[in-house]
């Protein structure tokens, strides 16, 4: 009876508040302007570590490491983190719920195939080809949400089920072949240049807006953030929790297909094992680094993308070194252990 | 002159005030020098209300939790128990009512959990099948040992439980209303087992509200009230009057403030619902203006109820109209919509979202209104934040501060302010004073007596009879699932009277 | 009355026998003796790791590094073996391996209270790339004939591999029917608070049941470069989630506290017995995939079902 577990809370071991002290009345009223208190500060560092380990990153690299501090470096840094950057963003959303996404890398490769099957094979435009593969990834991310929410399997199995599932789909699909040389158009949905960068890079910076403000300054993205701390407390507030969770899911996927679809573009090479088990890492490194929260609620679009830009500047540092490659997969996993730790012994959980 | 089993002197338990330090100074504490003995032979009845500290006692006897004051002798020797297994191993067995065993688990590797019988260093499955067959037929029971925990009724895990707590050899067994979800018959036979085991010289300490039971089974009973010991008396002075007076007769000091007046429109109404399918139907109205008082004993199903209008949980038969219309099967989103508030008597996992800040705690259920095609207005948001830190006089820096650290009173009218911005016409409160100090709770009421007197119907769940009697306009008395009376607020709405609805 | 375990276990197996003898007669050279010792012998190396990871899924958690330690684990061993180190101490390298890997899951999952889904992710993740660290990324094979025989070589007319299969089968039945340890680990997913408070350690249980399981790893890592006689830094991808399933399949319930290891190490056959059926009957290899993936979900689903539906009927009072 949750009446009776209350009242044992009460007269337990730990605080029970059952009456208390009058509250000490502190310097301000509480109307109108916030003024910063000693833990407020603290607060404020403790939301912003994810901008904090990308400046200390970029002064170190620029310090430390050859040609790091160039500005066709930075180009490429940017390019490189576009793709992982959509991505990220529907990966954050879904470990906002306290989810996880395990197919986010298998929906690439999926993505990836049918993206060159329908613009080399079916010879389809490139607006229909990009409609088409979003509306690929919602349908597959809706199924992820669906399974999870209302058949009430666990998320990581799911998605390690999904996931295993599109896998064999791209494979089978694929029919054992790479396909190149794309079409023009449809290249240039991801390599029209702009500014001296490529559309993919201002592609992934549209979304990131879009979605920063779904994210903070929406009704949903409220919701979203109340649900992931306590999804009781935000169900009898009437927040529509089924529908939040499985909408995260569809968010994820379709994100997931666009990422697919421009990576194809970027290598000019439509081919299933595209993204795979290690993006999906990749990607949830960069969230977590970005300061994501695996039990819910935390988590913000802009501080992920810093995430990603810290990760790949990592990278591009190992491959200017030139230390081998394989080191980087070791030391993401090192990165993340250190971020969960970190992030243990500091967050607040709900 | 037999020698007590259990000896508890002056025995005192502090409230804890949020920073885990004890309040060593308040007048209220949840237990105040109360002594206890329990003799070998005997089944001692430990009687009171809500709150009045009987598991707390026996939590401490149990070796749960430490006593701030007092002494515990077991046996006539001072002990200082460590923890529940500590108590244990001293003699002393607690049956919670929450039963304690592993449901994937058959009943002898239940009992065996730990010290799992051993030869030659393997586990000796047949002794352990064995013995428990034994310690069950002890019991009177060919429960077989080999089936899974899981598969039992309540009354069989019980009976699992008291054999563990036997191949203790214990001497004291602590029952925590242990009659709660067992049928008549099965009651029976848990009362021929505690009259064996009292014939064989254990002690039994028998926590009831139920006075029939009482009465059949019990040598001795003592009866607290506000965490102090009212008065141990022989059954034979057991008579009802009297011991609801005991638990109840205190003198309502306080002026609770009444400026509402009742209006005769209902604004909820309840036919006929079953909380399950073997409770009796409940019927129940609320006024526009009015208060309506809900009390009972814990487990009595008021929190269901409220629930159930809610559309937070099922029910079964019967309906319930709000303004007229029925909304049966509504979800909470609708009736909020709608104007039906519902404030948890679990503050911190059904009232508040700890981690964020009190503007987004106030605004979670009306996000609507400070919203505009779907995007939050910051400002209105700091408007409307702003405007109930004032009316509610919530004590914080900012409206940015983050509710996991205002003080219980703060966070209770944060939970409060978030149900007045959805403008409601019915709303229900399960305990809005529980845990908060009495400057807060003072102000709470005014602000409930508020709100009555602009239109809105409020249904209160309360275990404190002095507020739930000074508040209410009517107060209906819950037991066991369904209403055991209605009382309108005059002459006939004591705390006797509605103690004696209770029990 | 539940459904829940008795009726579960013959479901299990009831599926295995129909299907078996289904396939058997339909299916062209299924059933010849030479096939089946085969299909043993290549559900092997999932058998042995469902073997670890049935005490994993029965405290609730679950093991994603497989896949990483599939590798990394005959890498070291492969490299030592290649330098000229012994055959024994390689192996116990590369076994000692595996099982710091995955006491290390059972510290941050007891001690840090990671989710157990996250560490063993991101451990699997680290030693997948220390596997292609080590040699730069390429393969290594050519072993000492000693190593290639356990992998191809027979006992009496049967694989070693199978042996293998049936010893660690052998150890799992063992730990969970005779010991009291059994007994603790089926606690502890069960109900943890009443484990407590009869003075277990859950923290000693979860560095056992985890550190077991990167054992387990190991060793069937160790076994399939036997029986390839190379190590492939990425072999270990496609064993990670037919652990899982095989797991699944043999009925032990991922929301903890059931699971039985001959149950388990019979749906690995199962799984080797479909993988080798479609094979047979020129279905494309990755279809299985698709099955296999929609099998666990749908299992998982049914199962937890079924337990909401007797966990609803057995709540009587409010």
């Amino acid at each position: 009876m949750s009446a009776r577990a209350t009242e044992d809370l009460q007269a337990g071991p730990a605080p029970g508040e059952r009456r208390e002290p009058p509250a000490q009345a502190p310097a301000a009223a509480g109307k109108g302007r916030a003024r910063l208190a000693p833990g407020d500060l603290l607060n404020l560092i403790g939301r912003n570590v994810a901008l904090f380990i990308f400046l200390t990153l970029v002064i170190l690299a620029s310090l430390f490491v050859n040609n790091f501090a160039a500005l066709d470096n930075a180009v490429v840094i940017l390019k490189q983190s576009a793709i992982p950057a959509i991505a990220v963003i529907g990966m954050t959303m879904v470990l906002m719920t306290g989810g996880i996404d395990l197919s986010l890398g298998y929906v690439v490769g999926l993505a990836s195939i049918v993206s060159g099957i329908m613009a080399n094979t079916w010879l389809w435009p490139a607006p229909a080809v990009l409609a088409a593969i979003l509306a690929l990834g919602l349908a597959l991310g809706l199924c992820n949400g669906l399974i999870t929410q209302f058949m009430r399997v666990p998320a990581f199995i799911a998605t390690l089920g999904t996931g295993y599932v599109l896998y064999g789909l791209a494979q089978i699909v694929s029919q054992g072949s790479i396909i190149n040389r794309l079409p023009k158009d449809f290249l240039a949905i991801g390599r029209t240049p702009m500014f001296g960068l490529p559309s993919a890079v201002f592609l992934a910076l549209g979304v990131a807006v879009a979605f920063h403000l779904l994210i903070s300054r929406t009704i949903y993205g409220r919701q979203l953030k109340a649900f992931g701390f306590g999804a009781r407390t935000a169900a009898l507030s009437g927040v529509p929790g089924a529908r939040i969770n499985v909408s995260v899911y569809a968010f994820c996927a379709t994100l997931a297909a666009l990422s697919g679809l421009l990576f194809t573009i970027r290598v000019n090479a439509a081919q299933p094992n595209m993204g795979g088990g290690v993006f999906t890492f990749e990607v949830v490194t960069a969230a977590i680094v970005g300061g994501t929260s695996l039990f819910g609620g935390v988590g913000s679009v802009a501080n992920s993308i810093l995430g990603v830009l810290s990760i790949k500047i990592i990278e591009n540092c190992i491959n200017l070194l030139g230390v081998s490659y394989h080191l980087y997969l070791a030391v993401q996993g090192a990165i993340i252990l250190v971020a969960i730790i970190f992030g243990n012994l500091t967050n607040r959980r709900a | 002159m037999l020698k007590p089993l259990v000896s508890m002197r002056g025995v005192t338990k502090f409230i804890y005030g949020g920073d885990g330090r004890p309040l060593r100074n308040t007048d209220v504490k949840i237990l105040e020098e109360v002594d206890f003995d329990l003799f070998p032979g005997e089944v001692h009845v430990l009687v009171g209300e809500n709150g009045a500290g009987k598991s707390t006692l026996m939590k401490i006897l149990g070796g749960v939790i430490p006593p701030d004051r007092g002494e515990l002798e077991i046996d006539g020797a001072r002990v200082n128990l460590a923890d529940a297994r500590d108590a244990r191993e001293k003699g002393v067995a607690f049956i919670h009512q929450e039963l304690n065993l592993c449901a994937n688990l058959d009943v002898a590797h239940n009992i065996f959990l730990g010290r799992e019988p051993r030869r030659r260093g393997l586990k000796d499955a047949g002794e352990m099948y064995r013995r428990s067959a034994e310690l069950l037929k002890a019991l009177s029971t060919d429960l077989d040992p080999r089936l899974p925990v899981a598969r039992l009724s309540t009354a069989q895990q019980q009976l699992v439980e008291i054999a563990k707590a036997m191949s203790f050899q214990s001497r004291v067994v602590i029952m925590d209303e242990p009659t709660a979800s067992l049928t008549k018959r099965e009651i029976d036979v848990l009362f021929e087992l505690i009259r064996r085991m009292r014939a064989e010289g254990m002690g039994i300490v028998y926590i009831s509200h139920r006075f029939e039971e009482i009465l059949a089974i019990g040598d001795r009973f003592t009866v607290l009230r506000d965490g102090r010991r009212v008065g141990t008396l022989p059954i034979q002075a057991f008579k009802p009057d009297s011991v609801i007076w005991m638990m109840a007769g205190r003198s309502i000091d306080e002026m609770y403030p009444r400026a509402h007046a009742v209006h005769p429109e209902p604004v909820l109404e309840v036919h006929g619902l079953r909380l399950t399918p073997r409770t009796p139907p409940i019927d129940l109205v609320v006024r526009r203006g009015e208060v309506v008082g809900l009390g009972g004993l814990v487990g009595s199903g008021r929190t269901e109820l409220a629930k159930s209008v809610f559309g937070a949980r099922r029910f079964h038969g019967g309906e319930v109209r709000y303004l007229g219309r029925k909304t049966n099967g509504w979800s909470p989103a609708r009736l909020i919509r709608a104007g039906v508030a519902y404030l948890s008597e679990d503050r911190k996992t059904e009232g508040l979202i700890p981690p964020m800040s009190i503007r987004e705690n106030l605004t979670l259920a009306s996000l609507r209104s400070v919203a505009t095609l779907g995007f939050l207005s910051r400002p209105r948001e700091e408007r409307q934040a702003a405007r109930l830190i004032d009316e509610l006089s919530i004590v914080a820096r900012s409206s940015e501060q983050i509710v996991s650290t205002l003080s219980g009173g703060n966070q209770q009218k944060c939970v409060l302010g978030k149900w007045l911005c959805t403008a409601p016409q019915l709303l229900m409160l399960d305990e809005p004073t529980r845990g908060i100090d009495v400057g807060a709770k003072a102000q709470i009421h005014k602000l409930i007596d508020q709100i009555a007197g602009a239109g809105v119907g409020i249904l209160m769940i309360s275990s404190e009879l002095p507020e739930l009697i000074g508040i209410s306009d009517r107060v209906y008395v819950m037991r066991e699932g369904g209403v055991a009376a209605e009382l309108e607020a005059g002459p006939e709405l004591t705390q006797e009277r509605v103690v004696a609805c209770m029990v | 009355m539940t459904i829940a375990p008795a009726a579960r276990r013959g479901l299990a197996l009831l599926i295995p026998v129909a299907a078996f003898l289904v396939l058997g007669s339909r299916v062209p050279h299924f059933l010849d003796l030479s096939n089946l010792l085969n299909v043993v012998r290549q559900s092997s190396i999932i058998g042995i790791c469902a073997v670890g990871m049935t005490f994993v899924i029965i405290i609730q958690g679950i093991d994603l590094s497989l896949g990483g330690l599939l590798a990394f684990c005959p890498m070291i061993s492969g490299m030592l073996m290649l330098a000229g180190v012994n055959l024994p101490a390689s192996m116990a390298a590369g076994m000692l391996a595996g099982t710091a890997m995955g006491l290390f899951n059972g510290l941050m999952v007891s001690k840090l209270t990671v989710p157990a889904f996250i560490t063993t992710l991101v451990v699997g993740q680290i030693s997948q790339g220390l596997a292609l660290i080590i040699n730069g990324g390429s393969s290594i094979g050519a072993f000492p004939e000693g190593f290639v025989f356990i992998g191809n070589g027979a006992l009496g007319g049967v694989p070693l591999s199978d042996l293998l299969l049936l010893v660690f089968l052998a150890l799992g039945f063992f730990i969970q029917r005779f010991t009291p340890l059994g007994n603790h680990i089926l606690a502890l997913g069960g109900n943890e608070t009443v484990l407590r408070q009869e003075g277990l350690s859950a923290a000693r249980l979860q560095f056992f049941v985890f550190g077991f399981s990167g054992f387990c790893a190991a060793v069937s890592g160790l076994l399939l470069s036997a029986q390839l006689d190379t190590v492939h830094p990425t072999q270990g991808d496609a064993y990670q989630l037919d652990a899982i399933a095989a797991c699944i399949i043999g009925g032990v319930d991922l929301a903890g506290g059931r699971g039985s290891v001959p149950m388990a190490v019979l749906g690995a056959l199962i799984i080797g017995c479909l993988r080798n059926v479609l094979n047979l009957l020129g279905i494309h290899p990755f279809m299985q995939n698709v099955f296999i993936g929609s099998a666990i979900i749908v299992i998982v689903y049914l199962s937890g079902a079924i337990r909401r539906h007797s966990e609803l009927a057995t709540r009587g009072a409010l």
